[in-house]
């Protein structure tokens, strides 16, 4: 006799998918732990931890923000290689308004996220039309563009950058803002994408040209995706030049494009969640292996290569799978 | 010369094949005769092997599980485990659904491409056959396959399967999508092929009518089980598969 391994839902998650039959307190706290359990979690961490991995937690948050942006552009058919051009459009927004016009953080972020997804939508909109590897190639090479043209101008503080920014009012209210922003992001992006809306991004991204027949406007809808995906992504960077109190050339670094897709991968590509996690492993494992010095990269590299090979799916999908479903071995009836 | 015993495919917890047993005889043209969902791909793909790669595929990237039973016999040696790519080399060959032609190159390389395991001039006179059989193909020797119509498309596929010089050909619905006129060109390319090279063909398909009158055996398969059995005259006389397949 012969058997082969089945798979099944929970019943409290087959019960739970429809809310009205949420009955017990078991139920719901079976839907809202996977929520609510990592937002606690990530608080009490980020209060109990000293100033240095507070940092860490903060500019976690931030590469978080990067890769969920990374996630949302790839869900509707933009492979981006080039996160470090939104990142730093928004940097030298909420630099230059801060350095020219004095104006407070508080002010200066949140406008820099609008300005700095305008202008990075718009000098993308040309290339709009392309896809895949086109689109991933003229990604790569625009924020190398604009780090050149600044040291060859010297506009802009030039290499020497702009120091002495205004920084957030507080150790702790920065820490918070950024918490707070990760999982407006994460829930309000997750929630769109499973909107009409979303469906529509996400079908740009498998087939365009049904889209286009049922008569969508995909340019304006792509133009639309990463206007939002490339706000998140230049609050990223406006946010982290007030932490550091200081914007330059660096943030068109070639990091804050690898990193948001290496912990997309990690974490699981399509699952925005997925991205938040993946970053929040291997930003902070980055900061842990630093005293091996030399060995860090290769241990971090052979790390990545590791997942990649052995749980292509990514860890968020693994674990929801884990979560809401259970195997058993039964036997095969002839 | 292929004989399949036993064979169950599940996707998940869906059963797509159920217990399904057959035997091809050496020189015989075989139907496989079901609608869609019936699970003739699925026995297609578990002959050619192609389903040992899906299997693992899904399984690396934590999709559906596929389980696979029975076992696959060819020429008396069991094969149930081989890649698909070993069984091409012995003389399994499968064209499979919906015309798959490399869009970007042209019929010739098309051929080529095809043919790598074969010797060159093996290839050559099996693009002969090809061109003979199907003379609109030859005008077209170097356009993109991508711009050839559905039915071009479809005859440069099965020119693809012969280039590999098959012993067991599989054609998986060769008549998708074809005009009847088109249909009527293509099954006698079939049987001109069987005459020439004295192939063993297996043919899955949903289109009765111009398939049962060629076969010498058919295979009606209902939700992945076996429900009849017989020659294609027999077949044809049914009653059932006249009502169900002809439409009176």
């Amino acid at each position: 006799m012969s058997r082969r391994r089945e798979r099944i839902d929970r019943g409290i998650k087959v019960r739970a998918d429809d809310i009205y039959a949420l009955t017990s307190w078991r139920e719901m706290l079976y839907l809202a732990a996977p929520r609510v359990a990592p937002v606690l979690t990530l608080l009490v961490v980020g209060l109990a931890a000293g100033p240095y991995w507070q940092r860490v937690i903060m500019t976690t948050s931030m590469f978080a923000l990067l890769a969920i942006s990374w996630d949302v552009l790839a869900a509707s058919g933009m492979v981006s290689l080039g996160q470090a051009l939104f990142f730093g459009v928004g940097a030298y927004t909420s630099g230059m308004l801060n350095h020219y016009f004095g104006w407070s953080p508080l002010l200066t972020i949140p406008l820099a996220a609008v300005i700095g997804g305008a202008i990075s939508t718009l000098l993308l909109l040309p290339v709009l039309r392309l896809r895949g590897l086109y689109f991933a190639m003229v990604t790569l090479i625009m924020p190398l563009i604009i780090e050149r043209v600044i040291e060859a101008t010297g506009i802009f503080g030039g290499t020497e950058g702009i120091s002495g920014l205004a920084s957030l009012p507080h150790r702790l209210v920065e820490l918070l803002v950024a918490m707070v922003m990760v999982w407006v992001a994460l829930f309000g992006l997750r929630r769109l994408m499973d909107s009409d809306y979303g469906l529509v991004l996400k079908g740009i991204n498998d087939n365009d040209r049904s889209v286009m027949s049922a008569g969508i406007n995909i340019y304006r809808r792509k133009a639309e995706a990463l206007f939002i995906a490339s706000s998140i992504a230049a609050f990223a960077g406006a946010f982290m030049t007030h932490a550091y109190m200081f914007v330059g050339m660096p943030v068109f670094a070639m990091d804050y494009s690898i990193l948001p897709i290496a912990s997309t991968v990690v974490g699981g590509v399509g699952t925005l969640a997925g991205p938040l996690l993946g970053a929040f492993i291997l930003v902070p494992l980055s900061e842990l292996l630093r005293g091996l010095g030399g060995l860090r990269i290769v241990i971090y590299a052979t790390l990545l290569v590791v997942f990649i090979v052995g749980l292509p799916e990514g860890i968020f999908p693994y674990l929801k799978r884990k979560y809401t479903q259970f195997e058993r071995w039964v036997e095969v009836e002839k | 010369m292929l004989e399949v015993t036993g064979m169950m495919v599940f996707y998940e917890n869906a059963l797509a094949v159920n217990d399904l047993s057959l035997t091809v005889e050496a020189g015989q043209i075989v139907g496989v005769i079901g609608s869609n969902s019936a699970g003739k791909t699925t026995l297609m793909n578990t002959i050619s092997g192609l389903i040992l790669d899906l299997r693992e595929k899904e399984r690396r990237k934590g999709g559906e599980r596929i389980t696979v039973m029975g076992t696959v016999r060819f020429e008396d040696r069991d094969i149930s485990d081989l890649p698909p790519h070993r069984r091409a080399e012995i003389g399994i060959v499968l064209c499979r659904e919906r015309h798959p032609v490399f869009g970007d190159s042209t019929v010739l390389e098309n051929l080529r491409i095809a043919g790598h395991l074969r010797a060159r001039a093996e290839v050559k006179q099996a693009m002969d056959l090809t061109f003979e059989l199907f003379p609109n193909l030859a005008r077209y020797k170097r356009k993109k396959a991508g711009f050839l119509s559905g039915g071009e498309q479809q005859m440069l596929a099965i020119g693809m399967a012969l280039v590999v010089k098959p012993r067991l050909l599989l054609l998986d619905e060769p008549l998708l999508g074809l005009s009847p006129a088109m249909q009527t060109t293509l099954v006698q390319a079939i049987k001109t092929v069987r005459q020439e090279t004295g192939v063993t063909i297996v043919i899955a398909e949903q289109f009765a009518r111009p398939i049962l009158p060629m076969i010498d055996f058919g295979y009606v398969i209902e939700n992945g089980m076996l429900t009849m059995t017989g020659s294609g005259q027999e077949l044809m006389d049914n009653p059932e598969i006249k009502s169900a397949y002809f439409g009176h």
